[in-house]
């Protein structure tokens, strides 16, 4: 079916490269520059103010902090600011992920379960390996990984009948598993005689709270970070595909066995990375990849880049919240979702009613 | 001369139930065929062995020569292109994002789409006059502009044989007509097609050949006029005595429509 290339096919086709990723790239830039701005506002407020003023002459660096405010930005807010960031980019980019995976855009790490995995894995760290540590986890977020990888699994052997994953099995086997997964935490917590450190990072993370971690830990999730966002670079087109079916993305070449087992190994990767630093933080998975689809469009390859940006502004931003609303006092982020995240998303559920109703 | 495609003591049974026997069969070059049988006869099964997605449990499928066991999906899916009969996408994709599936056999793992994949795209609109629905949703399209998206899909992929399931299934007549003239037109291309189809009437006129499958005999291969006769289809189909006369005002319906 060759056919000449004529000049009125060259010039659509160069038409269309030139007008299509200049509006994303726009919206790109957004993001990136919504993002900085993000860290610095996060980096200047809190129970210490620290001036504006002052923040961006150090970042040009005329350093004019006092040595209490250099500690407070540099030791204290800017690893949790970091934290919140890489949490939101991962729990976004492996919702969207899922939310491939199953074919439905209601999947999300919380909700299927996924992140329930990944506590209860780096709970069987902290009460039964405590001693097993590198950089203040190790066995932690190897265990988390596992856990989300088992969880998801079993969700997914649950939920997927005849080639789709309908909703109410879908929410009905996530809600199940992850409910389990959860109180068999809690199970773990009431083994452990000695009251220690374990139980407060079990509260911290079933609450969904960013931990004040070392730069070793955010190094370790930020690697994670990064190969999870590498290895779903060759993914994303093959998740479009995989949207027309089973058998359809079959035809057309692409393995979808294979293709299944890298979107589980790579999300549970980015849950369990999220999960180390943040524990079990609802809806960000979902209400991310869910709005960015709604102004971009479903395509796969262009919603990641701006998946994972968006998701760590998100998170930021709410983060810097929870830590300021009631200051000194502290909320854990984890609320803070649920409560902007519930009702966001069942207002999408209404409007977006027929798009859902498999 | 090698054929295009070729049915070799081709038997496929679901678990125990025995739904294609030995199917002896070639497609050439550019030829257009009708595919005939009652619900259930294995169209759709025999569909899916020709595009590979399926594999025989006995006798082979060749493609140019080559069985399609031993080629890649996406090296079989640039020669013979699967119109499925129901898409389900859960996502709101684009007409022409959901066509520029099928340039998928074309990419490589980091590569976007090329110059040569959107000249194909843009001819697949093309073909199939739907150039002017490329911004609106799948999900939303009617049955018709749905049907013909998906045969975009399919020519996207430039292949040598298209494979249509019920192409004119659940469309009103003016559709059905549509769809004939688009497969006329694809005929004209050279591209050679295999169509399942149930509306008798179509078939004279736009099909080169019809193969008939029925539950208890070989497969009937032969020209419209051979194959569509009373007592074949009677039998076929297993019609009950008293509907001889509905079918017959059926086929001499098709010869009017025709002439």
């Amino acid at each position: 079916m060759a056919r000449a290339i004529t000049p009125v096919d060259v010039t659509i086709a160069s038409d269309m490269e030139r007008r299509r990723p200049s509006r994303y790239r726009i919206f790109v830039g957004i993001l990136i520059v919504a993002l900085v701005v993000a860290i610095a506002v996060s980096l200047g407020v809190g129970a210490v103010g620290v001036p504006a003023r002052k923040l961006a002459l150090t970042l040009l660096g005329r350093d004019s902090l006092s040595a209490d405010q250099r500690i407070i930005c540099i030791s204290i807010r800017l690893p949790r600011i970091l934290a919140a960031a890489l949490v939101g980019s991962a729990l976004s980019v492996s919702g969207l992920l899922f939310q491939g995976l199953f074919r439905n855009p209601l999947a999300d790490p919380y909700v299927i379960g996924s992140s329930g995995g990944a506590v209860l894995g780096a709970s069987v760290g902290v009460f039964l390996l405590p001693s097993v540590t590198i950089s203040g986890f190790g066995a932690t977020a190897l265990l988390a990984f596992a856990g989300a990888v088992c969880s998801i699994m079993l969700v997914y052997a649950l939920a997927h009948v005849n080639g789709r994953t309908p909703v109410v099995a879908l929410l009905l086997a996530g809600f199940v598993v992850s409910t389990m997964l959860s109180y068999s935490s809690y199970f773990l917590e009431a083994l452990d005689h000695d009251f220690g450190i374990g139980l407060r990072v079990l509260a911290s993370w079933l609450h969904g709270t960013i931990s004040q971690p070392t730069w070793g830990q955010l190094a370790i999730v930020s690697a994670m970070l990064v190969f999870g966002l590498a290895g779903s670079v060759p993914l994303a087109r093959r998740l479009n595909t995989l949207s027309l079916g089973e058998e359809y993305a079959t035809h057309l070449g692409i393995n979808v066995q294979q293709t299944r087992v890298a979107l589980i190994v790579i999300g549970s990767l980015l849950t369990a990375a999220a999960v180390a630093l943040g524990g079990l933080i609802s809806f960000v998975g979902l209400v991310v990849p869910h709005t960015m689809r709604m102004v971009l469009g479903p395509d796969h390859v262009r919603l990641l880049p701006v998946t994972a940006l968006a998701g760590a502004v998100f998170l930021l931003l709410a983060d810097t919240v929870a830590r300021t609303i009631i200051a000194p006092a502290e909320l854990s982020v984890g609320v803070l979702t649920a409560f902007i995240g519930g009702p966001f998303f069942l207002y999408l559920l209404r409007k977006t009613k027929r798009e859902l109703l498999l | 001369m090698t054929p295009l495609l070729e049915f070799a003591q081709t038997s496929f049974s679901y678990e125990d139930r025995v739904v294609l026997r030995k199917i002896n069969a070639t497609i050439s070059d550019g030829e257009c065929i009708a595919l005939l049988g009652p619900n259930g006869v294995g169209k759709t099964t025999l569909l899916r062995l020709a595009a590979g997605t399926l594999s025989p449990q006995a006798g082979e499928v060749r493609l140019q020569g080559q069985p399609l066991r031993r080629l890649k999906h996406g090296t079989i899916a640039r020669s013979v292109a699967l119109v499925p009969q129901d898409v389900d996408v859960p996502f709101a994709f684009t007409v022409e994002q959901f066509v520029e599936q099928g340039r998928t056999p074309y990419l490589r793992m980091f590569g976007g789409l090329q110059a040569a994949d959107c000249t194909a795209i843009e001819d697949a609109l093309d073909l199939t006059d739907t150039r002017s629905l490329r911004g609106r949703v799948f999900n939303q399209l009617s049955g018709g502009e749905r049907q013909r998206v998906k045969i975009a899909l399919g020519l996207a992929q430039q292949p040598e044989l298209l494979l249509l399931d019920e192409p004119t299934q659940h469309q009103d007549i003016g559709r059905q007509f549509e769809m004939v003239d688009l497969i006329r037109s694809l005929k004209r291309k050279g591209i050679a097609i295999l169509a399942s189809m149930h509306d008798l009437t179509l078939i004279e006129g736009t099909f080169s050949s019809v193969w008939l499958l029925s539950p208890e005999e070989a497969m009937r291969k032969g020209t419209p006029e051979e194959i569509l006769q009373p007592e074949l289809l009677e039998r076929a189909f297993n019609c009950p005595p008293r509907c001889r006369s509905a079918l017959e005002d059926q086929l001499r319906g098709r010869r009017e429509l025709v002439l």
